[in-house]
């Protein structure tokens, strides 16, 4: 039933009276969760989630990054080899990113992509028994805010996926009341990496000091420590 | 395994923010991250964290024989270990050029500068004399290993009991702790090792950086020095040229550090005397905060 | 039983990681995976386990070898290896103080971690040992100067899904009754171990809530 949502799991146990979804008796099972025969059992420890109108999965904490299909990472340039450039994303294997996925890219215009510096990209391919494949268009050719990023400044820092899960949730109100007090760019990898980039040397650092810090704390906590740092910035 | 490698932007962005004169966690240029001393149950065990750089060391003590060259002299013998749980590039087994480097500059600071006295753990000359052996193992690398490990090593040392021995003509009878107190081992004085980080070609220095500035540096010196203002060893490596007046500058920032560490590790050995003298508690557990979500503690009740 | 304690997530650089005190006992254990492995040492449908061990003090020998195969195996049955292939699962084990019950507390602490870290798991295991003594007593969670005099000394680790036996570990010598009445007595105190991790996890997790 659907109160099983919001308790802890832990791998072994079974979960039994599942809500099945109306139209087809079917229940659909994320990250975390194995069918075993009959049974549906935990296989990593965490909260379990519902969502209408019959998908389960279990929110665990990781700081170890699985590609997942569709997911924007952030990656580092690590090698070029032939045709591809290799990336690191912080996942066991070194993900590839072809030459020609990148907007406006053909074999005689070759993008300007150096070893050490950071890309935007999307995951196309990533099972488990494939190194993942990235690309830096979408499925128009066009970029949309894919390709190389941090060119002219700003830090990338790395923190936990669940952080990651809660900056992007609808709930958070990081940063947007962020947004209130400075402005800012910033890229979100699916793959615990956050690029920011401020006014100033100092913003900047107080901006990765604070979305570090966000990771355990509640609304009304986030919007006393973004009052706190707002202020502190305008004596700057 | 590989290491995640540092891209240029954080390269750049470090650079600049030192250009400012700025440090990612808003410490100052001569500032030392927060400094904590956990002994455990045994004696010449103890913990240091060095911010997030946490290193484990253990005192352990064997008879030998002596050296040829030293018959009525102790020996004491340090081992720093790169445990693979520090860092995903450190591995098991091999030592790397990093580890000998750590190696090295312990030894000197520890063996050479005679802080331990050696003659002091002598049995009977030329045959049988106590083996010291420091084991130090770096659980969490953020940074200035050497600092950290130092501070392990020679609390240990200061920490550390040996057990009481009676010589009677040939026959050498050690005591247990019960039959007789065990002896603490005689330290002169504490060298403790600073480092320091060097920018821009030698003009901007740092004290105790972090896993990211050390990316980033230009070179490095280590200065291991006593609260007695005297120089154990001195240490610089990286492509740079100091000036002299940089160097007098180090060491007078090391003066200023060693004597605040010295005093902070005599206060942590102080507490845990009192607390083993008080029959309180002592060890790990008790170095544990509880009102943290991370931690968790259960009392089982008794079964049969 | 003794007191249990445990730290998760101290150590910045690994996935994950649990320091577990057991009585005096503490040791620290980290875990970083899905991983890259070498290439001689990949499987193609399954992850490769490797346990290190690391002794306080000394050079590592036979002993540590012996230990580090042990807690392989424990946990090579709990791990889903089949759910990341051609990838690396690294366990380090490192010993910060042994006073008794210490190859139940590396395990329970290699559990902790993994669980820590996220690793996809079959199921858990919790170790116990107990001791028999000269007199024919059942001690369980004995110290060092309680196994030093004793008959025999056994671990057994159990998993949470029927509570059947995934490792034993004895020495010296004792009879089958003997056996079977440490079985039972251990399977008992192994649920209270299970407690543990449930009410361990169940704190770390507990400031998620409000996250829909």
């Amino acid at each position: 039933m659907v109160d099983h949502a919001g308790h802890v799991y832990l791998p072994g146990e079974l979960i039994c009276n599942l809500k099945e979804s109306e139209k087809t008796s079917k229940i659909l099972v994320g990250p975390g969760l194995r069918q075993d025969e009959e049974s549906i059992i935990v296989t990593k420890c965490g909260l379990l989630r519902f969502k209408e109108p019959n998908f389960y999965w279990i929110d665990s904490h990781l700081k170890r990054y699985v590609a997942v299909k569709g997911d924007p990472i952030i990656g580092i340039v690590a090698a070029k080899a032939g045709d591809v450039f290799r990336l690191d994303i912080g996942s066991s294997d070194l993900a590839t990113l072809s030459y020609l996925a990148f907007e406006g890219a053909t074999k005689r215009n070759r993008p300007d992509v150096k070893v050490g510096d950071i890309v935007y990209a999307k995951c196309m391919v990533a099972n488990k028994d494939m190194e993942p494949e990235l690309v830096c268009i979408d499925s128009n050719g066009r970029s949309g805010g894919l390709g190389v990023i941090g060119r002219d400044g700003g830090f990338m820092f790395q923190t936990s996926l669940n952080l990651i899960r809660k900056l992007l949730s609808s709930d958070c109100i990081l940063l947007k009341t962020l947004g209130n007090g400075m402005h800012y760019e910033c890229a979100i990898g699916m793959n615990g990496r956050v690029w920011v980039k401020a006014k100033s040397v100092s913003h900047t650092i107080a901006l990765c000091n604070a979305i570090s810090a966000a990771e355990y704390m509640s609304n009304e906590q986030i919007k006393a420590m973004c009052k706190k740092l707002t202020n502190a910035l305008a004596g700057f | 395994m590989r290491e995640t490698p540092l891209s240029n932007c954080e390269r750049e962005f470090i650079r600049k923010a030192l250009g400012e004169r700025k440090r990612l966690d808003g410490r100052q240029a001569y500032d030392y991250r927060t400094l904590k001393i956990a002994f455990g149950y045994d004696r010449g065990c103890c913990r240091v964290d060095l911010g997030q750089t946490r290193v484990l060391a253990q005192v352990s003590c064997e008879i030998t024989s002596p050296k040829q060259q030293r018959p009525s002299d102790g020996v004491l013998f340090v081992n720093v270990e790169l445990s693979p749980m520090a860092s995903p590039v450190f591995e098991v087994g091999r030592m790397s050029d990093q580890g000998v480097e750590i190696n090295r500059i312990l030894e000197r600071c520890l063996k050479e500068s005679r802080c331990v006295d050696t003659e002091s753990l002598c049995i009977i000359a030329g045959e049988k004399v106590w083996q010291i052996r420091v084991d130090v193992h770096v659980m969490n690398h953020d940074g200035n290993l050497i600092d950290c490990s130092s501070i392990a090593a020679i609390t240990a040392l200061a920490h550390f009991r040996r057990p009481d021995v009676t010589v009677d003509g040939t026959d050498v009878i050690v005591h247990t702790i019960e039959e007789k107190d065990p002896l603490p081992l005689s330290v002169h004085h504490m060298p403790i090792c600073v480092s320091f980080s060097f920018y821009e070609q030698g003009k901007f220095l740092l004290v105790d950086p972090s896993d990211k500035e050390e990316k980033v540096m230009d070179g490095k010196m280590v200065i291991g020095m006593n609260k007695h203002r005297e120089i154990c060893s001195l240490q610089v490596t990286g492509q740079m040229l100091l000036l002299k007046d940089q160097v007098l500058r180090c060491s007078n920032i090391a003066v200023v550090k060693v004597t605040e560490i010295t005093e902070w590790i005599q206060k942590a050995l102080e507490n845990d005397r009192q607390a083993r003298s008080n029959g309180e508690r002592f060890g790990f557990r008790e170095a544990v905060v509880m009102d943290t979500v991370t931690t968790n503690q259960m009392n089982p009740e008794k079964l049969k | 039983m003794c007191e249990m304690m445990c730290e998760l997530g101290q150590l910045t650089r690994c996935d994950g990681d649990a320091c577990l005190m057991q009585g005096e006992t503490c040791v620290t254990t980290a875990v970083y995976g899905p991983t890259e492995v070498r290439i001689n040492k990949e499987i193609l449908d399954k992850a490769t386990v490797e346990v290190v061990y690391k002794s306080k003090v000394g050079l590592p020998g036979c002993a540590e070898k012996m230990f580090e195969r042990i807690i392989r195996n424990t946990c090579e049955t709990m791990i889903l290896t089949t759910a990341h292939p051609r990838s690396g699962i690294n366990i380090i084990i490192q010993e910060m103080q042994n006073s008794g019950s210490y190859l139940a507390c590396c395990i329970n602490s290699a559990c902790l971690a993994l669980l820590d870290a996220g690793v996809s798991l079959k199921f858990l295991v919790a170790a116990v040992t107990c001791l028999i003594d000269n007199e024919g007593e059942i001690i369980l969670d004995p110290n060092s100067k309680q196994e030093k005099d004793g008959k025999a000394l056994l671990t057994f680790v159990f998993d949470n899904k029927d509570f059947s036996i995934v490792t034993v570990n004895t020495k010296g010598s004792y009879s089958s009754q003997q056996f079977k009445d440490c079985t039972s007595l251990c399977k008992k105190s192994s649920k209270q171990v299970f407690e543990f991790y449930k009410k361990s996890m169940e704190k770390l997790l507990s400031k998620d809530n409000f996250v829909k």
